[in-house]
């Protein structure tokens, strides 16, 4: 134990005096802070932006209002009328930002077809999605990687190379120990930084303390133990420094990139999505359909389906809105089907990758990060059946003056329902990513300590 | 006396190669040892496997009575190693390595202290608090030297120490070889130096394709004549 | 003496197990990727081309409607992916596949590959320029790495000196054996991706592709020369192995990894992008002010009301020999659309700007210089979306503007009801992209060009140069 603390102070002078460790040390600190200034304005933005929707809507309201100065037909309010389904980020998205750059999280509702509404984006700089996002998760899933690939590649090849490997084992210590203390100083080295980073990102996010900084700093500790365990097992072959740093990146490149890639590849090709294409296509001529065929025929459909609104006049004449509205969302209807299998097969391509993440630990880390911070493509799918929800109460909330005949007032704007979606954490993939991550610690380590038993 | 560095049968095959054939040796306390020998023949094998960095593929070498292969860790506590050619932590300073060595041998020496032996070892003041990064050869000797001495051990393992020093130096380390042997340490040195072995040995030992061909007193011998033994001994 | 240097690095390269390995791998992997990218190419294109000519085929064969039903009913706009996009899928897999477009209403491009995934899309994508981009340069300092430094720790630099060859001439000399290398790798991959380009059918053959291909393996070719020079020349400034190694590496690292995200991160932070929300409410307000065609009771159209029937010499709108509402509409729709195209114009300026942070950058990272180059080769960059989308909305503002002068010459004033015969909207041409020219793609990345070329330029005098700095004993 004494010579094991020697051995860590005297790596801390190493480490002290060695300008590249510290150049990239301080690298990775900096591209920490970045990542979470980045990751917390990012977030900060939505926010504002959400509640820019706020005022939006009350400005649209007031046009209304000017627009409607009396009793107005609700059918009118419907259709000029927006408000927003929102999806409000969770107090952790900062920390991962996940999808949310990519999936809107505000979607423009009207009382029409929901269908030609729920997929339009946002304003996306398409260079800038493609170059991702660099939030704390990138840092931790990719650069850390990086960080102990560079401070381990020649843990012990460098003693050898060196020669200082000969006169340090003429002293009365094991080459175990030796490789244990620079791995502990290490250890504690990188442990610290991502500790401090991920500290500083919870308190500059405000996340909310809850059991999460158990789990988040977890999945930190062992993520960066498999990387260490792999930096062991390479290592542990005994090779020269170069072919150590070049193995090594090898590897991070496989785990990182070209695995991820590949899966990608395997999974668009096994859960195939036309349904988007498909869904636009049809809703179209669904709606617009609706036009030309006998009103009679529509209002009958849609009394079938909505018996609740049947006691109505019949109706007169050319247009009439309650018509207008009854053949949109029997737009809806028609596409219920496909819309539903749309989503059911995004669902589909995020469990098969869950079921394959543990090809690539990186894949399976970032996916943790993202599901506790409700970042990722099921919550978006959850804004999306939450705004479905909201557009069905709006149609609740309208139809009563539409389909009784009864008058729009000033007052009945407040009584309009608003929407606001939080996405929540996603405990299950959470565990079971960290399962799967502790796994893979365990099985490169002792993979690791087999391969060193057998070369010493 | 106390045998403290001892071969019984000593044998190390390589792949290819026999490398030591059976190697039966006892050294004593306070005797120093001069191993001579081409390149190849073996002597660095026997260091190396006195240090337990290798093992033997039969017999046994002691320290200190220990077996070797044994007690890998325990018998380093016993002896110190002065390499070929020292290696030194290029980024640590002379003192900061020496201290490193030393407390890992279980001595926390001040300052002082360690100057002291770095000065003794022949390395001037004001290089001991430079980066190793900067030293000659000769620099990083000394701060071996200063590293083995601080040690206190039994037995000190030398393995062609001279080879970058400069006949000053040379020299000054033969005496310090000499006063530490009359303080009761035992030396084995593998050298290709047969003068200095002439000057410092208590045995010199003649080693060729892994065999100790000849053991030789010092006192028997002036140097002509084992130069003479021992070119004979490499020409046959 | 130069030649005999070369071929000796470029048989001990293939002689050397390791790199003959790697190469494998890597050309493995190329040869995947070109696959790989062709058949998401084939799947991609077929669905859209499917999908084009259903909705063309459904706006034809429309029943009979009033002429403003059919131009809400509107057409679809699916883009289809560039032919050689199959090499550098670029932005295509963020961009929307389609874009609906209707009468004075302008939506977004939906439906992005990225959308239907989950976050695995945000690790890359498996394409040949991925391996061009990546990969490569890793082989290349793999490969070069050691090129002085082997040569310094074997002792046997100085005797090639004291040979009477200068360390200049040596390092050309393993330029030259190392591009020979590189490019036995890089060949067959690429000779490979033509002839499945050429000879797969499917492709239009036209000189516009053949110098898009051209270029695009012209500028990598010099991106691999430029990595070739830069190892060497660092090689030759480091005294071991391991640190040249570790220095290339990080450089790698530097210009791969951190600098295109942050670079990308940094130009969204620096300018910000309104909301498609925002957008639309000014949009909506400054259209407000001009005049709204579906609301003849306003001031506006009142002027242009009393205009016509001066010009016309008559009294009332039902006199006019053309149509009101449809005069109307036509009117509103130019507003609103030069509205709309401002703030697009707008929007899409902003975005550029935040590009332009990593269009410069490439002066820093020939990485990046060449990643938009090769984008803009393939047409997956941003100004062919920018192209595409623009197309899209010209095409939107002609149909409704052709659609609204039916209803001004074919239907009375007034009539809402009337639904003109079906044959009339075959005669409205089907949306159709023409993607642009290789030199107006190549007019767009003047920078990333000029930015190779500096590269090029200075690896080869100024690195050259700095080799003479070498320490050699």
């Amino acid at each position: 134990m004494r010579n094991f603390r020697i051995l860590i102070k005297f790596e801390w002078f190493n480490f002290r005096a060695d300008k590249g460790l510290l150049i990239l040390t301080m690298l990775t600190l900096f591209a920490g802070i970045y990542g979470i200034y980045y990751g917390t304005t990012e977030i900060e933005r939505q926010r504002e932006n959400i509640k820019t929707l706020d005022v939006l809507t009350a400005q649209n309201v007031e046009e209304m209002k000017q627009k409607f100065p009396g009793d107005a037909d609700a059918g009118d309010i419907g259709y000029y009328h927006s408000t927003y389904a929102i999806h409000n980020p969770d107090s952790w998205a900062s920390l991962s930002l996940g999808q949310r750059d990519i999936n809107p999280y505000y979607i423009k509702l009207r009382l029409l077809n929901l269908q030609s509404q729920l997929y339009d984006t946002d304003n996306i700089n398409p260079l800038k999605v493609l170059s991702g996002n660099f939030d704390l998760a990138f840092v931790l899933v990719y650069l850390f990687p990086l960080l102990i690939i560079g401070l381990c590649f020649n843990i012990l090849s460098v003693e050898k190379e060196q020669g200082t490997l000969p006169l340090l084992l003429s002293q009365p210590i094991s080459l175990p120990l030796i490789v244990g203390a620079k791995l502990t100083f290490r250890i504690m080295i990188v442990l610290g930084l991502a500790l401090i980073l991920c500290l500083v990102a919870m308190l500059w996010g405000q996340v909310t303390p809850d059991i999460r900084i158990l789990l988040w700093l977890s999945v930190v500790l062992f993520y960066s133990l498999f990387w260490f365990s792999v930096a062991f097992l390479v290592a542990a072959w005994q090779k020269n420094s170069a072919f150590n740093a070049v193995t090594l990146l090898g590897v991070w490149l496989m785990l990182t990139v070209i695995i991820p890639a590949l899966l990608n590849v395997y999974v668009a090709v096994k859960q195939p999505v036309p349904q988007a294409l498909d869904l636009t296509i049809k809703q179209r001529e669904v709606v617009h359909g609706g036009w030309d065929k006998p009103k009679q025929e529509t209002m009958e459909k849609f009394f079938a389906l909505y018996p609740q609104w049947t006691d109505t006049v019949e109706i007169q004449g050319r247009f009439a809105w309650r018509w207008y509205y009854a053949f949109h969302h029997l737009g809806d209807v028609a596409v219920a089907d496909l819309a539903g299998e749309y989503q059911q097969r995004l669902h589909a391509r995020h469990e098969l990758v869950e079921e394959l993440n543990f090809l690539s630990v990186p894949v399976n880390v970032q996916g943790i990060f993202n599901a506790m911070a409700g970042s990722d493509l099921p919550s978006h799918l959850s804004f999306l059946q939450s705004a479905t929800q909201y557009h069905d109460s709006l149609r609740g909330f309208y139809y009563p003056f539409l389909f009784k005949q009864v008058s729009f007032t000033h007052a009945d704007y407040d009584k309009e329902p608003r929407h606001s979606f939080s996405s929540t954490p996603d405990f299950t993939s959470t565990y079971t990513g960290l399962y799967k991550l502790v796994i893979s610690v365990l099985l490169v380590f002792f993979i690791g300590l087999l391969v060193f038993r057998i070369k010493q | 006396m106390d045998i403290v560095l001892e071969a019984k049968q000593l044998k190390k095959q390589y792949q290819d190669k026999l490398a030591l054939k059976g190697l039966d040796l006892q050294i004593k306390a306070g005797e120093i040892f001069c191993l001579l020998g081409q390149n190849g023949a073996g002597k660095s094998t026997t260091i190396n496997l006195f240090l337990g960095f290798i093992k033997p593929t039969s017999g046994a070498a002691y320290i200190n009575g220990l077996e070797v292969a044994a007690n890998i860790t325990k018998i380093k506590e016993y002896l110190a190693y002065i390499p070929e050619n020292v290696m030194l932590y290029p980024n640590l300073t002379g003192l900061e390595n020496l201290a490193l060595f030393s407390s890992l041998a279980g001595f926390d020496y001040d300052k002082v202290q360690l100057m002291h032996y770095l000065i003794s070892a022949g390395l001037p003041a004001e290089a001991a608090s430079r980066r190793v990064g900067g030293y000659s050869k000769g620099m990083r000797q000394k701060v071996g030297i200063a590293i083995a001495v601080a040690k206190h051990a039994k037995v000190l393992l030398l393995d062609e120490p001279t080879s970058g020093l400069d006949p000053k130096a040379s020299n000054e380390f033969s005496e310090l070889l000499l006063k530490l042997s009359e303080a009761g340490t035992a030396i084995f040195m593998a050298t290709h130096d047969i003068f200095r072995s002439k000057e410092v040995g208590t045995r010199v030992g003649i080693m060729r394709e892994g065999e100790l061909v000849d053991v030789l007193s010092a006192a028997e011998l002036d140097a002509n004549e084992l130069e003479k033994l021992y070119l004979n001994y490499m020409h046959v | 003496m130069v030649k005999s240097i070369a071929k000796k690095e470029f048989i001990s390269t293939l002689r050397d197990s390791r790199f003959v390995a790697l190469s494998v791998i890597v050309l493995l992997l190329l040869l995947a990727a070109t696959m790989v990218g062709l058949h998401s190419y084939q799947t991609l294109q077929e669905e859209r081309e499917v999908a084009q000519q259903t909705v063309n085929e459904q706006f034809a064969n429309s029943a009979d409607r009033h002429p403003h039903r059919m131009a809400h009913y509107g057409s679809y706009a699916f883009r289809p992916k560039s032919s050689i996009s199959f090499l550098d899928f670029g932005m295509d897999s963020y961009t929307g596949a389609s874009v609906y477009m209707e009468a004075h209403r302008q939506n977004s491009a939906n439906f992005s590959q990225a959308q239907q995934s989950s976050s695995l899309i945000r690790f890359g994508e498996m394409t040949v320029a991925f391996v061009l981009q990546m990969l490569i340069p890793l082989l290349i300092i793999f490969l070069c790495f050691g090129a002085f430094t082997q040569e310094k720790e074997t002792g046997t630099l100085t005797i090639l000196l004291s040979q009477g060859v200068s360390l200049q001439q040596v390092a050309w000399a393993k330029i030259a054996g190392y591009s020979k290398v590189v490019l036995l790798v890089v060949a067959p991959a690429l000779v490979l991706a033509s002839l499945l380009l050429f000879g797969r059918g499917g492709f239009e053959l036209n000189g516009d592709l053949y110098s898009r291909l051209l270029l695009f393996m012209l500028f990598y070719l010099l991106y691999f020369f430029i990595f070739i020079v830069l190892s060497v020349v660092l090689s030759a400034l480091h005294q071991r192995s391991s640190t040249a190694l570790v220095t290339l590496l990080g450089i790698w690292i530097l210009f791969c990894v951190i600098t295109p995200k942050a670079t990308a991160n940094l130009g969204a932070t620096l300018y910000t992008t309104p909301t498609k929300a925002q957008m639309d409410v000014e949009v909506h307000e400054e259209v407000a002010k001009g005049v709204d065609g579906h609301n003849s009771g306003d001031e506006r159209a009142e002027a242009i009301k009393q205009e016509l029937l001066q010009t016309y010499g008559v009294a009332t709108l039902e006199e006019l020999p053309i149509n009101f509402d449809g005069v109307l509409m036509a009117v509103g729709e130019e507003h609103s659309s030069k509205v709309y195209q401002e703030h697009f114009d707008e929007l899409t300026a902003i975005f550029q700007k935040q590009n332009n942070i990593s269009v410069f950058a490439g002066l820093l990272n020939p990485y990046l210089a060449v990643r938009h180059l090769s984008m803009g080769m393939a047409g997956s960059d941003f100004s062919h979306y920018i192209h595409f989308q623009n197309k899209a909305e010209q095409y939107r503002y002609n149909q409704s503007q052709e659609l609204n002068h039916i209803q001004a010459t074919k239907l009375k004033y007034g009539d809402k009801e009337t639904r003109l015969s079906g044959d009339t909207w075959k005669n409205l041409k089907p949306f159709q992209y023409e993607a642009p020219g290789a030199g107006w793609a190549l007019s767009n990345h003047s920078i990333s060009l000029v930015a190779l070329l500096l590269w090029l330029g200075l690896v080869c005098t100024l690195g050259i140069r700095l080799i003479g700095y070498s320490k050699i004993a």
